[in-house]
């Protein structure tokens, strides 16, 4: 006999499909929104709701926005001529906090991974570089992962803008953690830190 | 439970939930295994750099109490082989192999040699000037031949001859060999490339051959395109779905 009324096991069937939600937690939380105020539940329905119909890609970096373009790609004070390319939403997120980048972006939304299926098309490659050829981009800033995929991608990127677009490109600096003693590092870490070493008197 | 020890290439990464991984390894000593990592996604010591695509590791790991994934508890980084994501065709490659292993082994089904082989591969395609689509095919030959999953390419299956003057051969899935056209029913309706004589030859050689003498066979592109569109077949027919990486594969 199925003791959970339909509604509850149906809510914890969708919670279930989210990323890293297993079965336990599904039900913690379609419990936990239950025994909520209804409001509160409606609100978040209701942004459930909406999130498809305001948010869309922006056509120039293929962020998530409510606009379109996006107010990255809107902003005057922002150097068109740099460009960072980023995996997905969140690294642009984490970039942005540093408040250190002042220029523009480009969204992945993914890495190049033929054991899934993903290639150049499926991370809108094309796009990229035909925006670089039509918009004086100066610099191209590849900031994926140090992953395998993440290095694999950039390795790509890297190969074609220098092929087809006459365009400096740059990678994220790669090495040693900071507050890090160099003795504790892999020497894989240690071995790209000594490659991208900086000139002190620049 | 006291923890197992293994040499183990890696196959596969997923994430799992916030701060987990859950990694698929060819194992020498175990074959195939699936493990989790806990930890893995946070840690900035324990697993960073390693749990990555195509390395060779040493691993320390335990069955796990509360589940059936048994949990990955030490991971030492013997061979990133960083060349492999530098190049994206050489990225292509390896991540095929690694997908063709994870496809055709079971889980817990240990093969020393299939282990070798792939390292063997993976090293390979990570020198400069390796012959990375020579490198694919060679594996591919003989993973099968391992695995008990040879083609009979000695000669048409129904007249046993090869290499008849103005004759097609083709291969068919179904009956893991040779045909004629001479042979050839229209009712079977195989109506897949054909193969040349050449490609048929090379691919007979390499099933014999030892690694080693490998830089011996000498692919030309239209031998090399014949070749990998067979073994893609093959893979398909046998496996019963699609192997991902041959579509990237230039
Ligand atoms: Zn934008
Ligand atoms: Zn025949």
């Amino acid at each position: 006999m199925n003791v959970v009324p339909p509604a509850l096991s149906r809510l914890i069937a969708d919670l279930n499909r989210l990323p890293g939600i297993g079965m336990k937690t599904a039900t913690r939380l379609a419990l936990h929104i239950l025994r909520r105020p209804a409001s509160e539940a409606q609100s978040l329905a209701r942004d459930l709701g909406e999130l498809h119909r305001s948010i869309r890609l922006c056509s120039g970096c293929f962020a998530f926005a409510e606009t379109d373009p996006c107010g990255i790609c809107k902003d005057s004070e922002r150097d068109g001529g740099l460009v960072c390319v980023v995996e997905e939403s969140a690294d642009l997120m984490a970039i942005e906090k540093t408040g250190a980048f002042k220029g523009k972006y480009h969204i992945l939304h993914g890495v190049l991974s033929p054991m899934d299926g993903i290639g150049p098309e499926e991370i809108k490659a094309d796009a990229l570089l035909e925006r670089i050829r039509n918009q004086q981009v100066r610099e191209v800033l590849i900031a994926t992962s140090s992953t395998v995929p993440g290095e694999a991608t950039a390795a790509y990127l890297i190969k074609r803008l220098q092929e087809e677009a006459a365009v400096k490109v740059t990678r994220l600096a790669c090495g040693i953690p900071m507050g890090m003693d160099i003795k504790y590092a892999d020497e894989l870490t240690l071995s790209r830190a000594i490659e991208s070493r900086k000139d002190t008197c620049s | 439970m006291s923890l197992q020890q293994g040499l183990a290439i890696v196959l596969q990464v997923k994430d799992h939930g916030d701060s987990d991984k859950i990694v698929t390894l060819y194992t020498l000593e175990y074959g195939k295994i699936v493990l989790i990592a806990k930890g893995a996604k946070r840690s900035k010591k324990r697993f960073v750099n390693k749990l990555e695509l195509f390395s060779l590791l040493a691993i320390h790991f335990a069955p796990s109490r509360h589940s059936s994934l048994m949990r990955l508890d030490q991971a030492d980084l013997l061979n990133p082989f960083p060349r492999l994501r530098e190049n994206y065709e050489r990225y292509i490659a390896a991540s095929l192999l690694c997908e063709l292993v994870l496809h055709w082994t079971r889980e817990h089904d240990c093969d020393e040699e299939l282990f070798r082989l792939l390292v063997w591969a993976l090293e390979g395609l990570a020198l400069a000037g390796g012959a990375v689509n020579r490198t694919i095919i060679f594996f591919h030959v003989k993973m099968l031949d391992i695995l008990g999953y040879r083609p009979d390419l000695t000669g048409c299956l129904d007249c046993g001859v090869l290499g008849a003057p103005g004759v097609v051969y083709r291969f068919s899935t179904m009956r893991n060999g040779l045909v004629c056209s001479r042979c050839e029913s229209q009712a079977t309706g195989n109506t897949s490339q054909p193969l040349s004589i050449q490609t048929i030859q090379l691919l007979r050689r390499a099933q014999d051959m030892e690694q080693g003498k490998l830089e011996r066979l000498h692919f030309s592109p239209a031998a090399t395109r014949e070749a990998v569109a067979l073994l893609k077949r093959y893979d398909n027919h046998l496996l019963q779905r699609e192997v991902q990486s041959w579509s990237f594969l230039g």
